[in-house]
């Protein structure tokens, strides 16, 4: 097990860090570019949106931030660690102990109950009380009396709190957030983004969050825009890190 | 990690899995039905070996027919080695009783007689019938009831054996060895094996038959049988159960049935855990995708999976085993009430080792492939699927399975025949739905959508191509599996009405004199009773084999009793109905040269058509070429021969008496009084009470088999809807769409159900033709029967699974009907 604290070397530390990435897929007779030359460095605690349409790769550069997936060229720093040079089972090490997940059609496994998903990543960690931990956050999601509810039995908001409560369980370093309101409506949306921010604030985490709605992403402390695979960090967009959104 | 894989599989979470369910019931049938029919079929077999060990009234006989007792110290020997040993003398003579004399059969036993099976005696005429394990005591005797009006005697007085004066002390209703035997003369009476000398009857010359009776466990028997083997004589003859009894080969072929029904078990199991399995691990890529992300490396993953199935495996063997046990006391029970008498119950515990292998081997050759592959799922999946996720080595996987479980077929049934027919069915059905494919492929390519329900159904199937097919493919092998069993059970029930029918005869005429052939004839006629052929009966012995002595001709290990008795030898025109010929040609008219051989003698003796066989009878020589071998019905009851001259033959002149066979109803018994009276020198053999035990054994295994078919056809059935099953959601996502968009309740309903029963008739018709297939290979190598195409099936098969499929579509489709499309929608994302 890596400390955490071993890796909190100075505020200049940043805690992801891309060097010209790019990402292709072979499709037999052709190749398909779906990120190209991505240059990016995020700080300890900050929020970060990568806005873009569907199609622009912002899925799929979460996924090699997160180390779920590997780069055809570059390479990804996460907390000090060269996560796209690390075998898929060293990064899923990485992952249990620092990285949460938000996801927009929320993950949940529909044979558990909220208590039992939330548990999940704390059993994994080899947390002492799995069931106390995930009560607790789970009524801090407002839950606290649908422990036993199966995902079916939940609405979709509700089912975005307990991803929520989840990914926040195992303490992680950094969060990311994959349209975590994009299966929501526009009330329950902004419920879900509210819940998401401050808890993301409490815990100091640092949060990635991937959408294509500019409202949300407004409410990040930075913003880049991604098209057809080209990240790019708009100057206009820079001042709301200034000014939190409420 | 590791708390956390025990609590990943805990049951409590697996079970509200609807696929893991499924592939527990799957388990759970599967090791229920092979346990049961594996434990069934041992216990039948204890059973009747008993049963039939108590047609010898032990488990081996030794026969003396030279006239001289059995040495002593052979019987010595057998108890030393720990077998239970009895005596009995058997001869015929005329008793006394009062007025009236008769020709009778006498059984002498000692104390220890019957070492099996019990004797059925009545104290008195009108009495009730008592079981009870012993002869009469010294001093008394016991007549066949028959004898009481031939003898004028009641029970309380006396007859003469010979010089000894005997007190009838109760009626003998049954022997537990009263089986078929020849020598067997006249009514029985039974007495008690010291009063035979005092009788005076038997001196040197008389036709008298000393019997040893053996019984202990089967390797001191085997063990005993081998330093006996070399002391015996010419005229001994060692019986065993399984030689030519009437039942045993009836029996043999309930057991094959039972290790057939086994078998299909066994696949229908294998195919249910594959189905389900495969259907699991396609909704686990999730999960799994999931658990990656959340940090479980691929290694733990493979661990959990396999601690999963390791799991499982656990519950279905022990869950099998709780629905197999009060089964087979069921089925125990009825064999029980069968024979009339408590059977104990022969729990073998080694009977459940092929239920257990087929759950091990079903997880792990069928469920474990399409598992293992979850480890190589990509973490990426839970943000979106990926490319080439699909691919599967599949082939090398199926290739496995199948080996795998013909393999475990192999082992349970011990038949390569029976693993070829089925492979072959397997192949039959694999080839038509490979052309099937094709077809429905190149038919249905250039139909387009409509709003009607037969195409609707059609333009399903198409779209489905592969999900159809794989369920076509599933449900033409249960199919075929269920078909097979019920063929193969219908003309095993077939073959033993056909050979036991109602009118069997029961009762054998014996030592007919030539010149009283037609006055028999006549009586039998006069009464209107059923008189089969009348055949003339030579005794004699087969002394040379192509000019050679039989003992140097025919090979030591082979154990061939015939060589060691006198065979009846006969002549005939004509083949009997039962009779097959399997090598040369029955005798021409007018033929006078050649013998025609039994065919299971001809392979023991290694003879075949154009040896010459030479037999010794009284005094003369007869040689003559084998000119046909034929198959006999031994089981028919009726009088059957190892050899049959033609008529004019080598046999002309030699002194034959004649014997035949004839049907008497249970109420016509006064009948054979007034026969013995007319005629007192021919013997009649009282088969009846034989007869009607072998058929209510046959009547309660056939009950049996059906029980067995019935859990066969349940586990079919839940082959069929795990299948279904398998595309519930996708058939809800669409039913839910297909309404969305404006379809009504009714096109929905009726194009869903013509989709399925197109599948259920495609699937039907081959299942039905691999069956056939399956069938014909079985037929002849297991069954012995002819085979012919099954009308009644052909048709109905395809019929019932297209409508059963229907319904089963149909009841999948409720939810969708009852519920807001939006809800629907919601649900199911």
């Amino acid at each position: 097990m890596i400390e955490k604290t071993n890796l909190a070397q100075g505020a200049t530390t940043a805690m992801l860090r891309v060097e010209n990435l790019s990402h292709r897929v072979d499709l037999g007779n052709d190749t398909l570019t779906i990120l190209q030359g991505v240059n990016l460095e995020i700080k300890r605690s900050e929020s970060v949106a990568i806005v873009g349409r569907s199609g622009s790769g912002k899925t799929t550069l979460l996924g090699l931030l997160a180390g779920l997936d590997t780069p055809t060229e570059g390479v990804v720093h996460l907390d000090g660690a060269r996560i796209s040079e690390l075998s898929e089972d060293k990064r899923a090490q990485l992952r249990a102990q620092r990285v949460g997940f938000v996801f927009q059609s929320f993950q949940l496994l529909p044979a558990l109950t909220a208590l039992e998903n939330v548990m999940l990543p704390l059993e994994l960690g080899g947390h002492k009380e799995p069931a106390a931990r995930a009560r607790e956050l789970l009524s801090r999601v407002g839950l606290g009396e649908r422990l036993t509810h199966t995902p079916r039995q939940l609405s979709g908001g509700e089912q975005q709190r307990v991803a929520i409560a989840r990914a926040f369980a195992a303490d992680p370093i950094v969060l990311f957030a994959d349209e975590p309101t994009g299966n929501l409506d526009n009330h329950t949306g902004q419920a879900i983004s509210d819940l998401l921010m401050t808890l993301n604030r409490e815990q100091g985490t640092t949060l990635v969050m991937v959408t294509h709605d500019e409202l949300l992403a407004a409410r990040c402390e930075r913003q880049f825009h991604i098209e057809a695979g080209v990240l790019t960090e708009p100057a206009s967009l820079q001042r709301a890190q200034e000014e939190p959104v409420q | 990690m590791n708390g956390a894989s025990q609590k990943l599989s805990s049951v409590r979470r697996d079970w509200r899995e609807r696929d893991v369910r499924v592939v527990l019931a799957a388990l759970i049938i599967a090791v229920a039905t092979v346990a049961t029919i594996a434990l069934f079929a041992n216990q039948l077999q204890h059973t009747l070996v008993s049963s039939a060990s108590s047609f010898l009234a032990a488990d081996r006989q030794l026969e003396a027919e030279n006239g001289r007792p059995v040495p002593t110290e052979w019987r010595a020997e057998a108890r030393s080695r720990g077998l239970q040993t009895a005596r009995m003398v058997q001869f015929s003579t005329m008793v006394f009783g009062g007025e009236q004399f008769q020709l009778v059969s006498v059984k002498a036993v000692d104390d220890d007689y019957p070492l099996r099976g019990e004797i059925e005696f009545q104290p008195a005429l009108g009495a009730p019938r008592t079981m009870t394990s012993g002869g009469p005591a010294p001093g008394e005797v016991w007549l066949n009831p028959r004898l009481l009006k031939l003898l004028e005697v009641e029970v309380g007085d006396t007859i003469d054996v010979g010089e000894r004066t005997l007190e009838v002390s109760g009626l003998l209703i049954r022997e537990p060895d009263g089986g078929f035997n020849m020598t067997a003369l006249a009514p029985r009476i039974m007495m008690h094996h010291e009063d035979v000398a005092a009788t005076g009857v038997i001196q040197d010359g008389s036709r008298v038959e000393y019997v040893n009776l053996f019984a202990g466990d089967e390797p001191a028997l085997e063990r005993f049988y081998s330093w006996l083997e070399p002391r015996l004589e010419p005229g001994h003859e060692w019986e065993s159960i399984r030689d030519g009894e009437a039942l045993s080969e009836s029996l043999a072929r309930a057991e094959r049935f039972l290790l057939l029904g086994g078998s299909l078990a066994v696949l229908l199991a294998a195919v249910a855990v594959a189905v389900a399995s495969r259907q699991y691990a396609i909704g686990q890529r999730d999960t799994v995708a999931l658990l990656k992300t959340l940090g479980v490396s691929s290694r733990a993953i493979g661990k959990l999976y396999l601690s999963r199935l390791a799991l499982w495996g656990l519950v279905g063997i022990i869950g099998g085993l709780v629905v197999a046990l009060p089964l087979f006391w069921m089925l125990a029970n009825l064999v029980s009430e069968a024979l009339d008498r408590a059977v104990d119950i022969h729990f073998d515990v080694s009977a459940l080792t092929p239920a257990v292998l087929t759950a091990v081997v079903s997880l792990f050759a069928f469920a474990y492939p399409p598992i293992r592959r979850l480890r190589d799922v990509p973490a990426m999946r839970v943000l979106r699927s990926q490319p080439g996720e699909a691919g599967t080595r599949a082939w090398l996987d199926v290739l496995i399975a199948v080996i795998a479980v013909f393999g475990l077929v192999y082992l349970y049934a011990r038949e390569v025949s029976l693993v070829l027919a089925l492979l072959g069915g397997l192949a039959a059905l694999m080839g038509t739905l490979a052309l099937l494919g094709w077809g429905l492929v190149s038919s249905l390519k250039h139909m387009s959508g409509g709003g009607n329900a037969w195409r609707l159904a059609l333009i399903g199937l198409y779209r489905h191509r592969r999900a159809s097919m794989s369920q076509i493919a599933v449900f033409a092998m249960t199919l075929m599996l269920a078909t097979t069993l019920i063929l193969v059970r219908s003309s095993l029930l077939a073959d033993w009405q056909a050979q036991l029918p109602e009118s069997t005869p029961n009762h054998f005429l014996i030592n007919i004199a030539p010149e009283a052939v037609d006055d028999v004839r006549a009586f039998l006629e006069a009464r209107d009773l059923p008189l089969d052929t009348l055949y003339p009966m030579v005794r004699g012995r087969l002394t040379e084999i192509n000019d050679q002595p039989v003992r140097q001709a025919v090979s030591k290990d082979a154990k061939v009793n015939a060589l060691n008795r006198e065979l009846n030898l006969t002549w005939m025109d004509d083949l009997p109905a039962d009779n097959r010929i399997v090598d040369g040609q029955w005798f021409e008219e007018d033929q006078t040269q050649g013998v025609s051989i039994e065919s299971e003698l001809a392979d023991k003796l290694g003879v075949k058509v154009g040896d010459t066989l030479t037999f010794t009878i009284g005094s003369d020589q007869v040689s003559e070429p084998i000119t046909s071998i034929r198959t006999v019905q031994w089981d028919s009851m009726k009088p059957n021969f190892y050899m049959a001259f033609p008529p004019g033959g080598g046999l002309e002149g030699m002194p034959a008496t004649w014997i035949t066979s004839f049907y008497l109803e249970g109420d016509e018994k006064s009948d054979l009084n007034s026969f013995a009276r007319q005629f007192p020198t021919i013997s009649v053999l009282e088969l009846d009470h034989i007869i009607e035990r072998i058929q209510s054994i046959v009547k309660q295994v056939a009950q049996a088999i059906e029980a067995i078919l019935a859990l066969i056809l349940a586990a079919a059935l839940v082959v069929m809807a795990a299948v279904v099953s398998a595309t519930l959601q996708d058939r809800q996502r669409e039913g839910a769409l297909l309404r969305t968009l404006g379809g009504r309740r009714s096109l929905l309903v009726r194009s869903t159900m013509l989709e399925f029963a197109l599948l259920g008739l495609f699937a039907g018709i081959l299942g039905v033709v691999a069956a056939e297939a399956a069938v014909w290979a079985l037929q002849y190598r297991m069954f012995e029967g002819e085979f012919r195409w099954h009308w009644n099936l052909v048709i109905p098969v395809p019929l019932i699974s297209a409508m059963v499929l229907a319904l089963l579509g149909r009841s999948q489709l409720k939810p969708v009907l009852n519920v807001s499309p939006m809800l629907l929608l919601r649900r199911l994302e």
